[in-house]
């Protein structure tokens, strides 16, 4: 008899143990999705985040903004990296399935950067010639100062918050059918550098072993390379903010972590992976 | 002697021997220029392999990229029903409620195609068929041009993404079916939070519009008279720092619809007017105000609201007479003989214009990723005009000046008169009735949201009928209508609650 209320003892002891481990908190993973151009910038911060915080785990990858808000949308990420604002149809999704409008975040600015080849001579751009360029409408760097050589266009998928902005703001139509387009902006460099002919756009992050070409608002306006002082004072015409998308205002970890994005030390990362902070 | 000897046979060894191996190298490097050949050839003919493929690729990716401007979406949505109502039999049964595939074709940017069936068993509907076109330089504006959603918010809210089964009962009566054909201009500017949307419509659709005989004269979204409806919305949202937003808007509807009647009434069954042309026009008119408030707190929280009002017609239909057994013959070349001549006359029914209201409240909160819990409480009187114990009442009673009208309103046979008597009927017999009863209904609702396709709502709906006065010595002031149900005949008084409650439990799978 007292070896089975032994036993009972154990195994009521062992439930025990088993139950209280069920509900012990275990360390809150946050997932991290959305825009390229923000994949480098959002690493660096989980990686700084986690080594000074050991118990979270942040788990970052890209796909581009459009793939990041569907993600939010659909709840299978907690935090959305943008490189451009939510459209409407976008939010009216969010409301209908969350009754929420979401919080955003500008965490960054970015300035959209155009990349030559380190021996293209062509200095600099208006927005009126780069959208001839990536329209088709011109097609040989002659027509804008350079060599007689066919330009070959690098791009962004359209999954990209990168591609909109860039087809908003400058192309202003249609892509040209011939613009190859490019998984990510560290792609898009590489192409450029080893392509005489080639010229790409992305985030300013990126840029290494490639020409900055300098814009410019229009035909008379002075051109201007993208450093943190142009795109601080919005001298810089191709600069945009960066985001972060959340389904609900943040508690608990994630609050955490977007505070400590938002803090000196979080914004001083922004700096030393190539974008401008917003605070 | 010896040694010299000994040297020549050694240098002709070695000449023998370079010379062969000049020979050998002399080979080797014939060989290595075939191999060198074949190498050329063999690249040549990878490239051009490559340069195939390239090709076949490039071909592949613009078919891909036409592919890629091709999207399809929709949803399923299955059902198990518990109607409580006495007349409803099957008082419980499963349904495919909605069923619908919407492929949507962008050939360039800018504009798109839309098509979505809806799928039920027995029947496929068309629900959107339209063609957008977006302005490509200010992205303000675009023009809609088919059929689609009357722009108003609970109609324009997907059923896939409701909080509840169905739309309030004033949505319902005012734009059954949703949709209509015409053309919509929206005015959406990307900077501003501004929506305006300006449509015209052929204004009948989904409207249920039967002839004396009963039979349909507006077919599925077919217009049956002349006059085009107007309709306008216009919205705002604010933002309300982080913690929500609140958008508010009004729409309002600006229509006609035929008469098909010679006679109008007033929304308080009084005599309005002859009408002397059945294809007069009677008003439709209505305004709307509505709003909708998230919050954030502890997950989203949703209060969305509208409240509409105005005057609504509804056709009515005119008499008819013919000749129904005029004469027989049956011998050839006989004379016709004209034996009873009998004439059989349709009832009529005058057409009405009602004033009405309408709202609908819904409160909504979101548990965690998964739960939602939605109530709603909507109203809709059809006639504002009469208190409830006014309904059943007989108020048309124009007999003096009607001495034209020689038929009945009442009853459901048709009146048969011969050549040789004329029946004269008073008209003083159309009463108000279940068309004009008010309804109140709370719909409670339960969504739980499985993943990202799939989710399972539970809902019950309690309709609350506004009580119509009691019967008086006349046999007038209360309501009553019958249904049969397993060949036994049941009786809805309206001068008492009637349970008609649903309970709804349903599944959908969205792609």
């Amino acid at each position: 008899m007292k070896r089975i209320n032994k036993v009972w003892t154990i195994a009521a002891l062992a439930l025990i143990v088993m139950i209280g481990a069920a509900f012990m908190p275990a360390p809150k993973k946050i997932t991290v999705k959305g825009s390229d151009t923000m994949v480098i910038l959002a690493q660096k911060w989980a990686e700084l985040y986690m080594k000074a915080h050991p118990e979270a785990v942040i788990q970052v990858t890209g796909g581009g903004s459009g793939t990041g808000i569907a993600a939010l949308i659909n709840g299978s990420t907690d935090i959305c990296n943008s490189s451009r604002p939510m459209k409407r149809s976008e939010m009216d999704k969010l409301k209908d399935r969350y009754a929420s409008l979401g919080v955003e975040i500008p965490c960054a600015k970015d300035g959209i950067t155009i990349f030559l080849h380190e021996s293209n001579p062509v200095k600099e751009l208006s927005i009126k010639q780069l959208s001839g360029i990536y329209s088709g409408k011109i097609t040989n760097w002659k027509e804008v100062g350079g060599p007689d050589m066919t330009i070959k266009l690098y791009g962004r998928e359209n999954s990209s918050g990168t591609y909109v902005f860039f087809k908003d703001n400058v192309v202003k139509g249609d892509y040209a059918a011939s613009c190859q387009t490019l998984p990510g902006t560290a792609a898009v460099v590489n192409a450029v550098s080893k392509d005489k002919s080639g010229i790409g756009y992305g985030g300013a992050a990126y840029a290494s072993g490639v020409k900055h070409c300098a814009v410019k608002k229009d035909e008379k306006s002075p051109a201007y390379v993208a450093t943190p002082e142009t795109v601080k004072a919005n001298q810089y015409p191709l600069t945009r903010y960066l985001y972060m998308y959340l389904k609900n205002r943040p508690t608990g970890d994630i609050k955490a972590y977007i505070d400590w994005i938002l803090s000196p030390e979080g914004q001083k990362i922004v700096s030393s992976v190539g974008y401008f902070p917003v605070r | 002697m010896r040694q010299i000897s000994i040297l020549i046979v050694f240098f002709g060894v070695m000449m023998s021997f370079f010379q062969a191996n000049s020979l050998v190298a002399q080979t080797k490097v014939e060989d290595l220029k075939k191999e060198q050949d074949t190498l050329k050839e063999k690249v040549t003919t990878i490239r051009d392999v490559i340069s195939g493929v390239e090709e076949r690729l490039a071909t592949a990716e613009a078919d891909l990229t036409k592919l890629t401007r091709i999207k399809v979406s929709g949803y399923v949505q299955a059902q198990w029903l518990h109607n409580e109502a006495a007349s409803s039999y099957p008082g419980n049964l499963f349904q495919v409620r909605r069923a619908r595939v919407k492929f949507t074709y962008e050939p360039v940017n800018g504009v798109v195609f839309v098509v979505q069936p809806d799928f039920l068993p027995g029947s496929i509907t068309l629900k959107d068929a339209y063609a957008q076109a977006n302005d490509p330089w200010l992205k303000t504006f675009s023009l809609w041009v088919g059929q689609f959603n009357r722009p108003n918010y609970e109609v324009e809210y997907s059923s896939s993404s409701r909080e509840v089964p169905e739309r309030s009962r004033v949505i319902r009566a005012l734009y059954p079916g949703e949709r209509a054909i015409g053309a919509k201009m929206e005015i959406a500017p990307p900077k501003l939070p501004l929506k305006i949307q300006l449509a015209l419509f052929n204004g009948n659709d989904g409207l249920t519009i039967t002839d004396a005989s009963g039979n349909s004269i507006n077919p599925t979204n077919n217009d049956f008279d002349n006059a085009k409806d107007f309709m306008g919305r216009v919205t705002y949202a604010f933002k309300l720092g982080n913690i929500g937003g609140l958008t508010i808007g009004a729409h309002g509807y600006y229509g006609k619809i035929k008469a098909n009647a010679y006679d109008a009434i007033n929304s308080d069954y009084t005599y309005n007017k002859k009408i002397d042309n059945i294809g007069e026009t009677l008003k439709r008119n209505w305004l709307g105000f509505e709003g909708q408030l998230h919050l954030d707190v502890l997950g989203g929280l949703a209060l969305k609201g509208e409240y509409i009002f105005g005057v609504n017609s509804t056709p009515g239909y005119y008499a008819t007479s013919t000749v129904v057994s005029p004469m027989t013959s049956a011998l050839k070349n006989d004379t016709l003989t004209l034996t009873t001549l009998t004439t059989k006359t349709t009832t009529a029914r005058p057409a009405i214009t009602r004033n009405f209201s309408g709202y609908y409240i819904y409160l909504i909160k979101n548990i965690g990723k998964r739960h939602q819990i939605a109530v709603r409480f909507d109203q809709y009187n059809p006639n504002t005009k009469l208190a409830a114990d006014q309904i059943g009442t007989a108020k048309w009673d124009e007999s003096s000046s009607q001495t034209e009208n020689k038929y009945t309103y009442a009853g459901s046979d048709p009146v048969v008169a011969t050549n040789a008597q004329t029946k004269t009927v008073v008209n003083n017999l159309l009463k108000s009735g279940t068309a004009d009863i008010t309804y109140s209904t709370w719909t409670f609702g339960y969504t739980y949201f499985f993943d990202d396709y799939i989710k399972f709502m539970i809902a019950y709906e309690i309709p609350v009928n506004r009580k119509s006065g009691t019967r008086d010595a006349n046999g007038d002031g209360n309501i009553t209508s019958t249904y049969k149900v397993n060949d036994v005949t049941g009786i809805y008084d309206y001068s008492n609650w009637i349970k008609q409650n649903v309970l709804t439990v349903r599944m959908q799978v969205k792609f």
